[in-house]
């Protein structure tokens, strides 16, 4: 009983086994040397160099379904030489694409990489060689420095990518029928759409991994656009990375959501992602007139390519004067004291609690008895407009003289009004000697004269309309005259 | 002792109330933010902010609009059930658990009244809406953020800050910060009851006053209600009412439900039961509870939220020279003009 059953088990191991070998298939027989452990030679640069192939790793790599004689096509004879087995990606082409019977190349991201700030990079046209030659000291990246060929699958999408890739068949198949696509361009699509290696964490840490390090940054040169001098980078630039963590963005992936925009996703949001460009290019997609059309690719901010939301992009995602407050050692220490905007927001502090002090004081030795309690502002308008109360001003001083003065007369009408009053008074001086009154006739005369000096200094308006006040009804008593 | 003395005279649903708000600030606030902390936040931003979602911003279509609610689901959740229990029961968020305002009205209570500033009296409704329609509209339309002048931030921030964190430090010595730092201390503890804050430029209390104003008429709406016929015209509520709500007309207490906060604290001061926070009345208005030989006895009290004056009180109140507390649309539009160029004139000296 136990033997059949493990003779059962057996034979499915087999089958297993039998199912998955094809995917290893070495058609031009590369592997039969290079499969071997320690193929190892010195090249002429006297570096130290593997030939060792590991089935295995390149079977599961982007490029485990393509023969190497595909790419290596120099390699004819057997032995070959060490010369002639470079492969350049950007001219010869390995996959003819289905649908639509172009051969695919690597000829559009070559062309893309040279418009990019890192064209300057180790890439060859895209050689394989590109391997061993980058050093570390070299300014700009090499295609591999980024594209490390492992784990293509992330493990995350692991479980999502063989789901998908169970149902393809019945989801994709049923408009791309046929060996080819479902064979060889199946998994390879899948990949990019599910198993995609890259999130937007991961993209990060791709651009940190070169740009975080402030050392190397502040040792790269930069190249002046206009005079094409090489000059030392600029502090925006060596601390892109630290300035960009303290964003909004730069927080939301801390902080594992994939919600903030990625290095990418600004710099080179569309197409192949390669054509990475200096802000002060204008077809930069961070140029401040392309910042719209950037910021509005994305489902958050979707809005600021419609016009009147220029302002939107105003924030600045570098921002320098963030990192400043986060050296909290600063301002502890007494020579950047002075410096610090603790210094400047205790000045005012200071000042007010002066003011507390002084205040309790005062009250202390003063009002200290005084039962109510009125704010120190506005509590007069509270009790005339919400209690209803007249207010304390006008109950203290009586209305009923307050009431004319009030009345602001314009000064004009007030010098017109005097005018008028001397008039009536020189008709009183011609009429003088009909009447005898000379008691009232002295009395206005003196007042008249009192207008007359008035008149001459220019003087305040209420003193003016106390004139005013005085002199009125004297020319009214003037008219029963 | 003699705090102990103050304390005690407090009235219970007052103690209850500050309870509440205290309860809320150390499950929504600082270095615990239990609730924050349910979903993986340590503050009230992010999913948990309830007010971005209807900023509106140039060209924003529909489906911009949903992204935004899909951003903050929560928040808007959040928001929505304060609204709701608003319609029903009166704005028992802000006066009850809001901590943001909650937070600044126990610290001014605990000032002495000399040193406050009375923000009550100003014209609330025109000051409230004019800053409504500049942080609606405005702010986000001149590429301010929003958020810069948002008091869920200043506060948190504020708590983190006093609780040690490096986060709430860098937040408050910067610019923003401090300016947000002067509102709270302006507007909230030094302000005369603590609530200037949320009268005049709080956008969730804006928006929960409408409602709290619709509502005001609905059958099954609990409102703090007058009855005309009991007040005496002592005016103690008025003095007592932190948000300034109850202003005395003709000698009698009005309730602005555009401003109430349904705080009992009219309630519990008033010696004639002439206040209370109550439905409309079932009886007919003024229907006497007995009539014996032509006297009406215990007349039932007309439990009244919002006080229409009919256009001619108007007129009267116009030849009389009193107020009549209705809004004027057209001082709202003004206050919002106004308070657009100097926010802009503010807010543009610190770019």
């Amino acid at each position: 009983m136990l033997q059949s059953f493990l003779f059962i088990f057996l034979l499915l191991c087999s089958y297993h086994n039998a199912e998955a070998n094809p995917r290893y298939s070495d058609p031009d027989g590369c592997l039969s040397c290079h499969a071997y452990e320690g193929l190892n030679f010195i090249d002429e640069n006297g570096v130290p160099r593997s030939a060792t192939i590991n089935g295995e790793h390149y079977a599961s790599s982007l490029h485990g379904s393509v023969p190497c004689k595909d790419c290596h096509r120099e390699v004819v004879d057997y032995p070959h030489k060490v010369e002639n087995t470079e492969v350049d990606c950007s001219e010869s082409c390995h996959i003819e694409e289905p649908s639509e019977g172009v051969k695919y190349s690597h000829d559009v991201i070559h062309d893309e990489m040279d418009k990019s700030v890192h064209a300057d990079g180790w890439y060859k046209g895209l050689t394989g060689g590109n391997r061993l030659e980058e050093i570390e000291t070299e300014q700009d990246p090499s295609c591999r420095r980024c594209h490390s060929n492992t784990l293509y699958i992330a493990e995350a999408q692991l479980a999502n990518f063989k789901d998908a890739f169970d149902h393809a068949e019945t989801e994709c198949g049923n408009c791309h029928q046929g060996k080819a696509w479902m064979g060889q361009f199946g998994g390879h699509i899948l990949r990019r759409f599910v198993g995609r290696r890259w999130n937007n964490i991961e993209n990060n840490q791709m651009c940190i991994d070169c740009h975080g390090d402030k050392k190397a940054m502040s040792d790269v040169k930069q190249e002046d656009r206009e005079t094409l001098e090489k000059h030392p980078p600029s502090e925006r630039f060596i601390q892109s990375s630290e300035s960009y963590t303290k964003t909004l963005h730069g927080r939301l992936i801390d902080a594992n959501s994939n919600f903030g925009a990625s290095c990418i996703d600004c710099h080179a949001p569309e197409g192949w992602k390669h054509e990475i460009r200096s802000y002060h290019d204008e077809k930069s997609a961070s140029h401040p007139d392309n910042l719209g059309e950037t910021c509005g690719q994305s489902s958050c901010h979707s809005y600021t390519k419609k016009p009147g939301n220029e302002g939107f992009t105003m924030t600045d995602m570098h921002d320098l004067s963030l990192l400043g407050l986060t050296n909290m050692e600063n301002p502890l220490e007494v020579e950047g004291l002075s410096e610090s905007n603790w210094f400047r927001s205790a000045a005012p502090i200071l000042l007010i609690s002066i003011i507390f002090a002084l205040g309790s004081l005062i009250w202390w030795l003063f009002f200290r008895t005084d039962k109510k309690i009125i704010a120190i502002l506005g509590g007069d308008r509270f009790e005339q407009v919400m209690i209803g109360r007249k207010g304390k001003k006008s109950k203290g001083k009586k209305s009923a003289t307050k009431k004319p003065r009030a009345k602001k007369i314009p000064a004009k009408t007030v010098t017109a009004e005097v005018k008028e009053t001397e008039e009536k008074v020189e008709n009183i001086q011609a009429t003088k000697e009909v009447k005898d009154a000379s008691a009232v006739s002295d009395n206005v005369i003196s007042k008249a004269d009192q207008v007359e000096n008035k008149l001459n200094n220019k003087g305040e308006v209420v003193s003016e309309q106390k004139r005013n006040d005085t002199i009125k009804p004297e020319s009214k008593d003037d008219k029963g005259v | 002792m003699r705090v102990i003395k103050n304390i005690k005279a407090i009235p219970k649903i007052q103690k209850f109330r500050y309870g509440m708000i205290l309860l809320a600030s150390i499950s929504l606030l600082g270095p615990l933010a239990f609730l924050p902390q349910l979903v993986g936040n340590d503050d009230l931003c992010g999913t948990l902010c309830m007010r971005r979602f209807y900023l509106y911003f140039p060209g924003m279509t529909w489906e911009d609009f949903f992204v935004h609610v899909n951003a903050a689901a929560i928040g808007v959740m959040a928001f929505g059930l304060i609204l709701l229990t608003t319609l029903i029961f009166g704005r028992m968020w802000c006066g009850y658990l809001c901590p943001v305002g909650g937070l600044a009205e126990l610290s001014s209570r605990m000032l002495n009244d000399r040193w406050k500033i009375e923000f009550r009296s100003l014209p609330q409704v025109q000051i409230r809406y004019g800053y409504f329609g500049f942080y609606l509209v405005a702010m986000p339309a001149l590429g301010i953020s929003a958020c810069s002048l948002c008091n869920f931030i200043t506060i948190p921030r504020l708590i983190e800050a006093m609780s040690g964190e490096y986060r709430g430090m860098i937040y408050l010595v910067s610019s923003v910060g401090l300016v947000n730092l002067g509102l709270l201390l302006l507007l909230g503890v030094f302000a005369s009851k603590g609530r200037a804050y949320c009268q005049f430029l709080c956008p969730i209390g804006a928006a929960d006053s409408i409602i709290n104003r619709i509502g005001a008429k609905l059958p099954f709406a609990h409102r703090i209600r007058v009855a005309k016929e009991r007040c005496t015209g002592c005016n103690i509520c008025a003095r007592n009412c932190m948000c300034g709500a109850i202003k005395m007309v003709d000698k009698i207490a009005t309730v602005d439900q555009m401003s109430c906060m349904s705080c009992h604290e009219c309630v519990d001061v008033c010696d004639w039961n002439a206040l209370a926070w109550t439905t409309p009345p079932k009886h007919h208005i003024n229907e006497p509870k007995r009539i014996k030989k032509n006297t009406e006895i215990f007349p039932l009290p007309d439990w009244q939220a919002v006080h229409i004056h009919s256009k001619k009180e108007a007129l009267e109140g116009e030849t009389t020279g009193r107020a009549v507390p209705q809004v004027n649309w057209v001082s709202v539009f003004n206050a919002m003009v106004l308070l657009t160029v100097i926010s802009v004139m503010i807010v543009g000296s610190f770019l």
